[in-house]
């Protein structure tokens, strides 16, 4: 189907936005991560999926309601980031190479772990009844929950570059990023800079799965899906805030435009060529972190 | 310092080669790589599914039931006095992992027979071990067919053993018009290809086909085009993870399941309960098999299988139940090949499988109803039903076929020619075998 | 001389690896068994590709995530080649599953692996190629270090999609099968003989030599600088972009030969040689190994398939967690892998005091590693 409807291209559009949040969402604790810390975290993925694992023990043991199974996965999931960065990631700094292979096996160990746990079998995440019809504004047409999501991941973003830019944890973080020693001569505890940030991206995965659990589904190997896309939206924009932001919103609205006009796979692939390409040409990605020499 | 290496790897290989020269022309001394069975001792089969991975969902249940299935056997006295004895391995969905287990069951462990896979690809990737050793697969999942091959038996259905009946059966209750939507992979291209023969012939209208990445979970693209094209019903070739995102996004993009259903080969009671009851009901599923199946023998094997220490699953889904018929398709096979040749101890894999055809699973065994062999392409002769999906997840059967449906692996392959017992049999008379 | 790491020294490395050889040539002395001939034989497949990522990654520093680009894309090449073998040009001149895709004629691309020759020559070509077209594009532009990697693994997914998607000329999901095994000077290579074993052995045998001598040469000299600091040879009037890519070429060469012999013992080849976990496991073989040592990475892929065969069934359901468990350990306290663990047991017993160390020598000089690991 080729014909470019204005309608159902708007619509595209606007469906590219909520693809663009997911993509975001999803990356933007790799985005804290990878940016401040440095660290390349294959077990990504599974944070995201422990998020989804805690929603559903959550509600299945406690009957807990969806909305407040949010924040109780960042928690979560944030304290288990701060166990592994303490306990591994902590004395792999120096070696950003290695944490690579050293992230493989905590996210085998997570898949695994879950797997004995849980089982293999899909689980189920019950939402209020509200978030299962959709909205229609005019041409388009969105479901509830992808505004949700949408909502979520705003607000998500905007507490991130306010935590960033405008408190002094932030202004912390962000020396760090710059120059660890001159930040730690100025008295920064760089460490407990990197363990909260650690623990925070891992918090924010945890949050992005318990909503993929509801739009997709739960299962010990929900998060390999995420992470490649996760990681190019990192690379693409280069490590920033900002850069994910445009680089998530950017490759979204591609995705929905592509698809629409093709189909979904040779969007996909159209899309990966092009993010070749682009680093080829832009190799530190949309807005790269500007660093002085590690 | 040169010297030194050089001479070093001179002397070594010359050594090397010198010990295993011998080898070199001896005749590859190769011992009876046919499995054998022993007076008395128990009946090897391998079990080659995935317990752990992307595929674990599907393939561990086809494990444990075909555990229950076994114990069930054994219980009642074995096959001809001797015991079931299985070989579990895991594939963790690896197709590597696949292909060197199936050698080792095979070559090394000696089974008789294997049951395994659940993906095409996972078969394609085995199938050159079981030809070459001749030895016996029985591959119980739908496919695609477009095979034949002297080593396999199939109790799963083929596209012309479900769709078939789907579609015309859609376009009666729900209008012509129709979408198509399936996961990027041979078998939904190939299920598609033949749908739509029983579209035109049903006289519907097809008004797109989309494919989405396997494991992708975003269908907003497709449900715009979807809600764009206004189709009476759609028909789903989605699996997996997939299939799960597609019911419950349809539901949330304020699709109504009356107006506009989902008609699938896959979507069963484990996609049901995963999804939740409330994203499924409604959509309708093309089987020969459903846990609601109302007669003696699907009540007792529901009834005892999750009861047993293999149930823990909580159901009993087509698949599950296609490969507890393929045990007791074995056991008749096997059964049928004592008895021609009299001595257990002559029985080969290949023999079972010549014997297989017309071996019949009847309605006490057979929680689906009576099922029987193709003597031709081995695959199953079986009656396709058609379910929906109710509120509490289980289906309701709606309509169901009068008569068994002969299997077909090239019904929209004429010019491939009629697959028989020792090979493809092309127009021109020629017939090739191993056909895969 | 000065106190001398065994593990440093060139005779002792190449006594090591030459018994190595040795042993591995020895096994079908012992081994009758066509299906562990076969299954080691797979190892040995499994080592090259180890050794493929320690020279790319180990002595290059370029870690690349998309080996099985290069594996992948022979792996085909070599499928085509023998689908081809069992096709006849008059009486059955297109593989079955062209025939049900509706394709009335062979492709143009399948064309020139009527030959058997011609096909693996393609096989081996048109991956090396394409890393040199790659890796040029990326090291010109400076692409380096965990970016490289992402967009390796970018461009290994963009392929095996290609693949899947592309299923009336590839088959997609569900690969090619040659229903034969190769065929050369008209007799066929049984995947469960000796001779197929020794076909992978030998060539095993042969990069590895290649590799090390590579490495001990002023090539590798220069590439292992440039892993080190590739400013600093930048600014000796290296390019050091033709390095890297000239490095990551000669990686994906070997690959491309581990994956044709793959499909001459499989007989099978789909986009899972393609997967992004199969990639990552290279590294992680290598990794575990010694990605600095050559053999180290060899034994590495050994161990840990050995172990995913015969232990992963034994530990049905903790397998993976144990692997995990052991990749974090190793990584956590042995960032040379098991080799560097052998490196430094060997410096521990080096030093013990009155055996071996001049005492008018400074301490430091003593541990200094040789040139050409």
């Amino acid at each position: 189907m080729t014909s470019l409807d204005i309608a159902p291209f708007a619509n595209a559009l606007v469906l590219g936005l909520s693809i663009a949040s997911i993509w975001l969402i999803a990356a933007i604790g790799l985005t804290i991560i990878y940016g401040t810390v440095g660290v390349i975290n294959m077990a990504h993925g599974e944070f995201i999926m422990l998020g989804a694992y805690t929603s559903y023990a959550l509600q299945s043991s406690f009957g807990l309601p969806f909305l407040l199974c949010l924040p109780a996965s960042f928690a979560v999931v944030a304290l288990v980031g701060l166990v592994i960065e303490r306990g591994l990631i902590r004395y792999l700094y120096n070696r950003p190479l290695d944490t690579l292979l050293a992230t493989w096996g905590v996210s085998l160990v997570l898949m695994q772990g879950v797997r004995l746990i849980f089982g293999s079998d899909p689980k189920y995440i019950a939402v209020p009844e509200i978030f299962q019809s959709n909205v229609e504004v005019g041409f388009a047409s969105l479901s509830v929950f992808r505004l949700v999501v949408l909502a979520i991941t705003a607000l998500i973003v905007a507490g991130t570059a306010y935590l960033f830019y405008r408190t002094r944890f932030g202004m912390q973080v962000r020396a760090v990023m710059q120059n660890k020693e001159m930040a730690a001569s100025f008295g920064i505890n760089a460490d407990r800079v990197y363990m909260t940030t650690f623990a925070l991206g891992a918090g924010l995965a945890g949050v992005a799965g318990s909503l993929f659990g509801v739009l997709a589904i739960v299962l010990p190997t929900m998060g390999t899906a995420y992470v490649v896309q996760a990681f190019l939206v990192v690379v693409v924009g280069g490590g920033t805030l900002m850069g994910s932001v445009a680089a998530a919103g950017l490759t979204g609205e591609l995705q929905s435009v592509f698809a629409f006009i093709t189909n979904d796979t040779f969007a996909r692939f159209l899309l990966y060529v092009l993010i070749v390409v682009f680093l080829r040409f832009r190799p530190r990605g949309l807005f790269a972190v500007a660093k002085g020499r590690r | 310092m040169d010297l030194t290496r050089r001479k070093l790897l001179k002397q070594s290989s010359l050594a090397a080669a010198a010990i295993a020269a011998p080898h070199l022309w001896l005749p590859t001394a190769r011992e009876a790589w046919g499995a054998t069975l022993k007076k008395g001792e128990p009946i090897k089969v391998g079990l080659l599914f995935s317990l752990t991975g992307q595929l674990a969902v599907p393939e561990e249940d086809s494990t444990l039931v075909m555990q229950y299935a076994i114990d069930e056997i054994n219980k009642n006295g074995g096959i001809a006095g001797h015991p079931i004895q299985p070989v579990i391995v895991d594939a963790k969905s690896d197709f590597n992992v696949y292909s060197e287990k199936a050698k080792e069951l095979i070559i090394r462990e000696k089974v008789i027979a294997l049951f395994g896979c659940y993906t095409s690809a996972s078969r394609k990737a085995i199938l050159p071990v079981v030809m070459s050793q001749n030895s016996l697969l029985y591959y119980p999942t739908c496919y695609e067919g477009a095979e034949c091959t002297q080593n396999t038996i199939c109790t799963g259905p083929l596209a012309n053993q479900h769709s078939k009946d789907l579609i015309p059966y859609m376009v009666k209750n729900f209008g012509k018009k129709v979408f198509f939507v399936g996961s990027n992979y041979v078998w939904p291209k190939e299920s598609n290809k033949n749908a739509k023969i029983w579209l035109q012939e049903a006289g519907g209208e097809l008004l797109g086909e989309e494919y989405i990445p396997l494991g992708s979970s975003e269908f907003g693209p497709v449900l715009g085009k979807i809600r764009d094209a206004k189709p009476n019903f759609i028909f789903s070739t989605v699996v997996g993870a997939s299939d799960i995102a597609f019911h419950k996004q349809f539901k949330q993009e304020g699709f109504k399941v009356d107006s506009m259903p989902i008609a699938s080969l896959t979507t069963g009671e484990i996609e049901t309960k995963a999804m939740g009851a409330d994203f499924g009901a409604g959509h309708f599923l093309s089987a020969p098999y459903f846990q609601s199946l109302e007669n003696p023998t699907n009540q007792k094997f529901v009834e005892n299988f999750l009861k047993s220490k293999y149930g823990k699953n909580g159901s009993t889904h087509y698949n599950m139940e296609e490969t507890y018929l393929s045990a007791y398709v074995f056991k008749a096979g096997l059964e049928a090949a004592i008895k021609k040749t009299g001595n257990v101890e002559e029985v080969t894999s290949r023999m079972i499988r010549d014997v297989s055809g017309g071996v019949r699973v009847e309605d006490d065994v057979s929680p689906e109803g009576l099922i029987w062999i193709d003597g031709d392409n081995f695959n199953s002769w079986l009656k396709p039903k058609i379910g929906q999906c109710q509120a509490d997840g289980s289906f309701k059967i709606v309509s169901e076929a009068k008569e068994h449906v002969a299997p077909d692996p090239y019904s929209i392959y004429p010019n491939a020619g009629k697959c028989t017992a020792t090979g493809l049999v092309a127009p021109d008379g020629k017939s090739r075998k191993n056909v895969i | 001389m000065t106190t001398r790491n065994l593990y440093h020294s060139k005779p002792a490395q190449w006594a090591v690896y030459g018994l190595f050889f040795v042993s591995i040539a020895l096994i079908p002395a012992f081994v009758s068994d066509g299906f562990l001939l076969n299954q080691f034989a797979v190892y040995g497949i499994y080592g090259m590709l180890a050794l493929s990522i320690s020279l790319c990654w180990g002595f290059g520093g370029i870690l690349n995530l998309g080996q099985g680009i290069a594996f992948g894309l022979a792996a085909y090449g070599m499928a085509m080649t023998m689908q081809m073998q069992s096709q006849d040009p008059e009486s059955n001149p297109i593989p079955p599953f062209m025939l049900n895709n509706s394709l009335e004629h062979l492709p143009w691309f399948w064309q020139p692996f009527w030959s058997t020759g011609g096909g693996i020559l393609l096989a081996l070509i048109v991956p090396t190629l394409f890393y040199v077209v790659f890796g040029t594009l990326m090291f010109r532009a400076r692409v380096s270090g965990p970016f490289f990697a992402i967009m390796s693994l970018a461009m290994l997914s963009a392929f095996a999609t290609l693949i899947l998607d592309m299923q009336p000329y590839t088959n997609g999901a569900n690969g090619i099968s040659p229903p034969s095994p190769l065929s050369v000077f008209g007799t066929d290579i049984d995947p469960y003989s000796p001779t197929a074993y020794w076909i992978v052995c030998g060539l095993l045998i042969v990069t590895t030599v290649g590799a090390k001598l590579l490495t001990q040469s002023k090539f590798g000299l220069v590439v292992q600088a440039l892993r080190g600091d590739p400013e600093r040879v930048r600014f000796l009037g290296y390019n050091v972009a033709l390095y890297e890519t000239c490095i990551y070429a000669i990686s994906g060469f070997i690959a491309a030969l581990a994956g044709c012999l793959w499909v001459m013992l499989i007989q099978y080849v789909s986009p899972a040689q393609l997967d992004t976990t199969f990639s990552i496991g290279m590294v992680i073989w290598a990794g575990i190994g010694g990605r600095l040592s050559l053999l180290g990475a060899i034994l590495g892929a050994f161990l840990i398939q050995g172990g995913q065969s015969y232990l992963g069934d034994q530990f049905l359901a903790t397998w993976l967690l144990m692997l995990g468990a052991f990749f974090i350990v190793v990584v956590r306290f042995l960032p040379k892998g098991l080799a560097g663990l052998l490196e430094k047991v060997l410096g521990a017993l080096a030093r013990q005091p009155g055996k071996h160390a001049r005492p008018d020598l400074p301490h430091a000089i003593s541990g200094a590693p040789a040139a050409g690991e």
